[in-house]
């Protein structure tokens, strides 16, 4: 279940108000740039959220890890809050109070915790950047056959070799079919978590407009296929970490 | 060192056309993302009708992002 899908499911008798900002001072930036006691204390503060938002993400995620130990969990949460805490700070400048500063601040103990979770996950796992393997079969070129059925699987795998990149592919494959996480899969790589989905978005974008040429998907006025972007990230090359056969 | 699982190679599941044909625009990359997270979820949990077409086009196509979205989210109802 997506957050989006999520929201049609929210019910108005199980909202409550955001959290307050009861705890900690009222002025989260000043007290924490302002030196003195009070900036120590908002400091044990801002370590407390890191730590409540990283348990969180990690009770979450907790069937991933391969040690889920009380133990292990506990050095996980402290790792993943003091790096947050880390990141926050570096980016306190940019605050500008659009959001309570508690919600701001959660989000990126979530984003670390997540993220140390999956690389634990995936620590011990060699990640195979493979081409398509689906066998190209006579059945499938024949226009006529691929309407029946369920042969929107051979023309995506069609779609997939005429209209991708063999990077792309690759990528795709990984990502959407393998299940490798964007992060983890970044970090082989040598890239990062938005050049990927960069890459990733594009090669939809380049599928989809093939699939509705051929008929296969509605031309949906609302949201018509973007263009092939100029911008090719797909001509990124793997690096030798990336574990390419 | 384990390595990936190899699907049956003879088709691409349902899920995996699902996700390969997923509509993510308008475009929003992740940072984007990011930075509108915390306003995002806040306006959901204010609205529960409240819509933004770029971030549930992301959080449709980018399974990490999501994840952390609907962590956020449950975070706050949960105070």
């Amino acid at each position: 279940m997506t957050a989006v899908s999520r929201d049609g499911q929210r019910s108005t008798t199980s909202v409550s108000a955001p959290p307050s900002d009861a705890r900690g001072p009222v002025d989260w930036v000043a007290a924490l740039t302002g030196g003195g006691p009070e900036q120590a204390a908002a400091l044990r503060e801002l370590h407390a959220l890191m730590l409540r938002a990283a348990a969180h993400q990690v009770w979450r995620m907790r069937q991933a890890l391969p040690d889920p130990s009380p133990s292990a969990v506990e050095v996980i949460v402290n790792q993943a809050a003091d790096e947050a805490m880390t990141a926050l700070l570096a980016k306190l400048h940019t605050f500008e109070g659009r959001s309570r500063f508690t919600t701001w601040a959660f989000k990126f103990a979530i984003l670390q915790a997540a993220t140390e979770v999956r690389r634990l996950q995936w620590q011990h796992r060699e990640v195979e950047l493979r081409d398509l393997d689906v066998p190209s079969s006579p059945r499938h070129e024949d226009p006529d056959l691929y309407a029946e059925g369920n042969d929107l699987a051979a023309a995506v795998a069609a779609a997939m070799r005429g209209v991708l990149t063999p990077y792309q592919r690759r990528i795709a494959i990984a990502l959407l079919v393998d299940g490798v996480p964007i992060d983890v899969l970044a970090d082989r790589l040598g890239t990062n978590r938005g050049a990927l989905y960069k890459t990733l978005h594009d090669l939809r974008v380049r599928l989809r407009a093939e699939l509705t040429a051929n008929g296969y998907l509605a031309v949906h006025p609302a949201t018509p296929p973007d263009p092939v972007p100029s911008h090719d990230t797909s001509r990124i090359s793997p690096t030798p970490t990336a574990g390419t056969p | 060192m384990s390595t990936t699982p190899r699907p049956d190679p003879a088709a691409l599941t349902p899920r995996n056309v699902s996700a390969l044909l997923q509509d993510t625009t308008p475009w929003l990359s992740c940072d984007e993302c990011f930075e509108r997270m915390d306003t995002y979820a806040e306006a959901l949990v204010h609205d529960p009708t409240y819509r933004d077409e770029a971030m549930a086009a992301h959080l449709r196509g980018c399974a990490a992002c999501d994840e952390e979205a609907e962590s956020l989210l449950q975070l706050l109802d949960r105070p």
